[in-house]
């Protein structure tokens, strides 16, 4: 006595489409153009074209022997060292209490946290230009202080970038690592206190080592940013400030050195990883504890 | 007349055999319950019935038409889903019109109907409020109308009380048992909960391991369990081991360690046999049954006590004793109990 | 931090975190005040208060230029990636075959992940490599299409990850088929996601520096790098009132993005 319905269309409609229109945004516009950096850099260089016919490995030779580019490889690593540090150093008490607080300023703070990111960086830039100029706030507020009589010199040199960079960075780490403290179950650290540890030794021993990922996630991101961050440096770093983004850039607009900036971007992209790789197997063993 | 029926359902995920020859007959309107632990495949079964889940093998029919392929929707169903799974951008109202519009239902017709079963689930006045406006209770009901309310064939419901605190969940079942009853829908039940089973179910089919233990009305399962799993997983049990040595008439007469019992039990035993008693059936005073004890422990209840006993064999009993019984452990007990109140079952 | 009573290291704690606010948020409202100023220079205390630094750039045609066409290239990547990113978030989160999910969320996200300078250059020397230079006027718009379509692919696949399934189902239990279903409840669900996406797509686009600097057309400036070329040769309150606009546009759309969907919905 059973009759049969009509079967049911196949469940797996052909839906690849959807995927097709992105490929072939990343496809065509990123991973190929990654492709061409990486054989521009091995072309000889040509004063008639952008570049000439031959294979060399002569501009990574250059870029690597040369005392001057080291001295801005120095200088941009420096930087990014620095303001990687002192933007979780800033960044985590400002992350710890957004994840903890029942203000009902709460989504105010919030704003005050994604506001710089969504204010343009010329505009960030500027700002501290306005600041830290010879007659700008920063200086007039340390001499009405007493703390100093002459100026410092905050423009042109690496001490100006790099206040500049952690203002604009550090967005970047307070936001995954408010993510991954949200995400921590506050009876955890309850637990810690009930057991007997104090404040300080319930931080450092339960939630410090949980909120490891947002803290890896937050430096990495605030290192590889600060490492290739071009306009910062560009309007307030002048020559002294300069870091390997301003020079590549300077190679390709300025000096038109196609090959050659190819080789220093290049080089500065293998620098940037690997580094990070060495970051990341000295805190394996801070990694390996967490769930 | 069958409104559902379930032919030797099989289920692979991968090598792993869910469901194996599940066979199912529903009649209309009746309630049964899809009872088991956690990953014992009643969801599963539930799941395929809904057809959220292809079955490898066998065949479902719904009032004698092969749905065994048929889309979800195909199915007219009403379903409950353990979060309920309610629209969370539709007021309550639109909620309920969702598969009325679906049904190309008249604007008219639509708004009596959801009207109606506002009313029986007693949310009328709640037409507005978005879900998240609603206590879990209320949401609970909501979804139980957003099912009722295209008055499907059949109402499958996945552990629709999981999530309600206790006294709600104890309300709930007797709403849920009558609303049943008043509309008439076939109902199938799936629910982890032995009390919930037993209080609401026309029958109750338990599952365990991708197979059907026993299938059966509550009494029937309660009283005259099959197996070892029902006879534990569906209130609390003393079993006994023996071995079947003579008839007395109806009943069985069974040798364990602790001497001869007289029995009843299913027919046709023979050989190895467990014999089961539960803890209210066993007195303190002799019975067809007497077994001689000592007092081990003593369990305050509040309305009454419960003992546990051991027998000179080592077979441990537990039994309920009025809440101000003089006994405490150490002391010697007389246990009794009726031929009729104890079941023999294969071993 | 909190305990049964406010220790001196609470108050401490807050007067730190209170200063990490300000230094967030103060340098924006500084560029802001001054934009009003009344004075010729970029320095506090104000001489008066103004709106004369506005007149002044409504009446700069290079910056309205500029603006508008920051406008076009951040609406055009915004509605572009609102459709191709939801597309490929449906298709990553619900039918890709099991083994290809996590290269292709890494590969949609990408361009999030490598330095927008270095895909600036790429995408320079790609353009000549394929002989259309920077005379196509395309490419800039490709460039900040394609560094802006993670924002709209990683908030919709998150809003359909955190979708309860069920609700699908709930609707098939009821009798609709797969389409109407994703219309009715799938859609409006992930909707917050596309809105927070395009508008995020649309936002991160007029800000976009490197990616214009090198693939713009000549004679063509974005707002952010007319703006950098006027303060090569300028320090006077203009710029504060270009930034003060670009500011007030922006937060326009985070206003939009708060009433719709709610801040703490944004993913970065």
């Amino acid at each position: 006595m059973t009759e049969a319905v009509p079967l049911a269309p196949p469940r797996r409609l052909p839906v690849w489409w959807m995927i097709l229109p992105a490929v072939v945004l990343l496809g065509g516009f990123l991973i190929l153009p990654y492709a061409s950096i990486v054989v521009m850099s091995f072309r000889e260089a040509s004063t008639s074209a952008v570049y000439g016919d031959g294979f060399t490995i002569g501009h990574y030779t250059e870029v690597i022997t040369d005392p001057f580019v080291w001295g801005i490889v120095w200088r941009t690593v420096r930087t990014a060292a620095i303001v990687t540090l002192v933007t979780l150093l800033l960044g985590y008490p400002v992350a710890y209490h957004l994840a903890r607080t029942r203000s009902r300023w709460a989504s105010l703070l919030y704003i005050c946290v994604i506001s710089p990111l969504l204010v343009g960086l010329v505009v960030r830039t500027f700002a501290w230009l306005i600041i830290l100029s010879n007659s700008g706030m920063a200086n007039s507020a340390l001499k009405a202080a007493g703390l100093i009589d002459r100026p410092i010199l905050f423009l042109n040199t690496p001490l100006g970038v790099t206040i500049a960079l952690i203002h604009v960075f550090l967005p970047f780490v307070i936001l995954p690592l408010l993510g991954n403290l949200q995400a921590i179950n506050p009876e955890v650290a309850m637990a810690g206190r009930s057991l007997g540890a104090s404040r300080m030794r319930t931080f450092f021993k339960v939630t410090l080592p949980l909120s490891m990922p947002g803290i890896q996630a937050g430096a990495i991101l605030v290192f590889v940013l600060s490492m290739s961050a071009y306009v910062t440096p560009a309007m307030l770093g002048g020559t002294k400030g300069r870091t390997m983004a301003v020079l590549v850039v300077q190679y390709l607009v300025d000096n038109f050195r196609w090959p050659a900036g190819a080789a220093l971007a290049i080089f500065m992209a293998v620098l940037t990883v690997s580094i990070i790789v060495l970051y990341l197997r000295l805190t394996a063993r801070a990694m390996r504890r967490l769930p | 007349m069958t409104t559902l029926r379930l032919d030797r359902i099989n289920k692979f995920y991968g090598t792993l055999h869910i469901l194996k020859d599940i066979d199912l007959d529903i009649a209309q309107g009746e309630f049964i319950s899809l009872l088991g632990p956690s990953g014992c495949g009643k969801t599963t079964t539930l799941r395929c019935i809904a057809g959220f889940e292809a079955v490898s093998g066998g065949s479902i029919a719904f009032g004698g038409r092969d749905m065994t392929r048929a889309m979800p929707e195909q199915r007219d169903l009403g379903m409950v889903f353990q979060s309920y799974a309610l629209f969370p951008h539709m007021t309550v109202a639109e909620n309920l019109s969702f598969g009325l519009e679906v049904r190309k239902i008249a604007p008219a017709d639509r708004e009596r109907r959801i009207a109606q079963t506002l009313e029986m689930v007693r949310l009328t006045g709640y037409e507005k409020r978005f879900p998240r406006e609603l206590s879990g209770g209320q949401q609970q009901r909501v979804a139980l109308a957003r099912a009722l309310v295209i008055e499907p064939a059949v109402l499958l419901l996945d552990e629709p009380l999981a999530n309600l605190d206790a006294s709600l969940r104890d309300d709930m079942r007797f709403f849920i048992r009558d609303l049943q009853q008043r509309v008439g829908i076939t109902t199938i039940y799936v629910t982890h909960d032995q009390g919930e089973a037993l209080v609401m179910s026309d029958r109750i089919v338990v599952m365990n391991r991708g197979v059907v233990e026993q299938c059966g009305s509550p009494r029937e399962i309660y009283e005259r369990p099959q197996s070892l799993m029902v006879a534990d997983f569906i209130g609390q049990s003393n079993t006994l081991t023996g071995r079947v040595t003579g008839r007395e008439g109806e009943l069985y007469v069974i040798a364990t360690e602790d001497g001869p019992l007289r029995t009843h039990g299913a027919p046709g035993l023979a050989g190895e046999v467990r014999v089961m008693v539960r803890p209210e059936n066993i007195g303190t005073a002799p019975g067809d049954n007497t077994l001689r004890g000592r007092v081990v422990k003593t369990t305050y209840l509040g309305a009454s006590c419960l003992l546990n006993i051991e027998t000179a064999a080592g077979s441990r009993f537990t039994t309920h004793a009025p809440a101000d019984s003089p006994l405490a452990p150490g002391s010697e007990v007389t246990m009794g109990f009726a031929a009729h109140k104890a079941w023999a079952f294969a071993a | 931090m909190t305990g049964a009573r406010k220790t001196l290291w609470d108050h401490v704690f807050t007067l730190l975190v209170a200063l990490i606010y300000i230094f967030l948020i103060a340098p924006i409202l500084l560029v802001v005040l001054l934009s009003f100023s009344g004075g010729e220079f970029l320095a506090l205390p104000m001489e008066g208060v103004s709106l004369r630094w506005f007149e002044a750039l409504f009446s700069n045609s290079r910056f309205y230029e500029a603006a508008v066409h920051s406008f076009r290239l951040a609406l055009v990547s915004a509605l572009v990636n609102g459709v191709i990113g939801t597309l490929a978030a449906i298709y990553v989160i619900r039918f890709a075959p099991a083994h290809l999910t996590n290269p292709l969320r890494v590969l949609m996200s990408a361009p999030l992940m490598v330095p927008e300078i270095l895909t600036a250059i790429a995408l320079l020397f790609f353009f000549f490599e394929v002989g259309v230079g920077n005379r196509w006027s395309m490419a800039i718009q490709i460039g900040h299409i394609l560094v802006t379509f993670p924002y709209v692919f990683l908030n919709v696949a998150s809003a359909l990850f955190n979708f309860d399934r069920s609700q699908e189902e709930a609707a098939r239990s009821l009798g609709a088929n797969g389409w109407l279903t994703f219309r009715r409840v799938t859609l409006p669900a992930i909707k917050p996601g596309v809105i927070t996406g395009c508008l995020f797509a649309f936002v991160i686009s007029f800000d976009i520096f490197n990616i214009s600097l090198l693939l713009k057309s000549v004679g063509k400036n974005t707002l952010p790098l007319e703006l950098f070329d006027y303060l090569r040769y300028n320090f006077d309150p203009t710029a504060a009132a270009v930034a003060t606009v670009s500011i007030a546009l922006t937060f326009v759309a985070v206003l939009i993005v708060d009433a719709t969907v709610g801040l703490r919905s944004l993913r970065f």
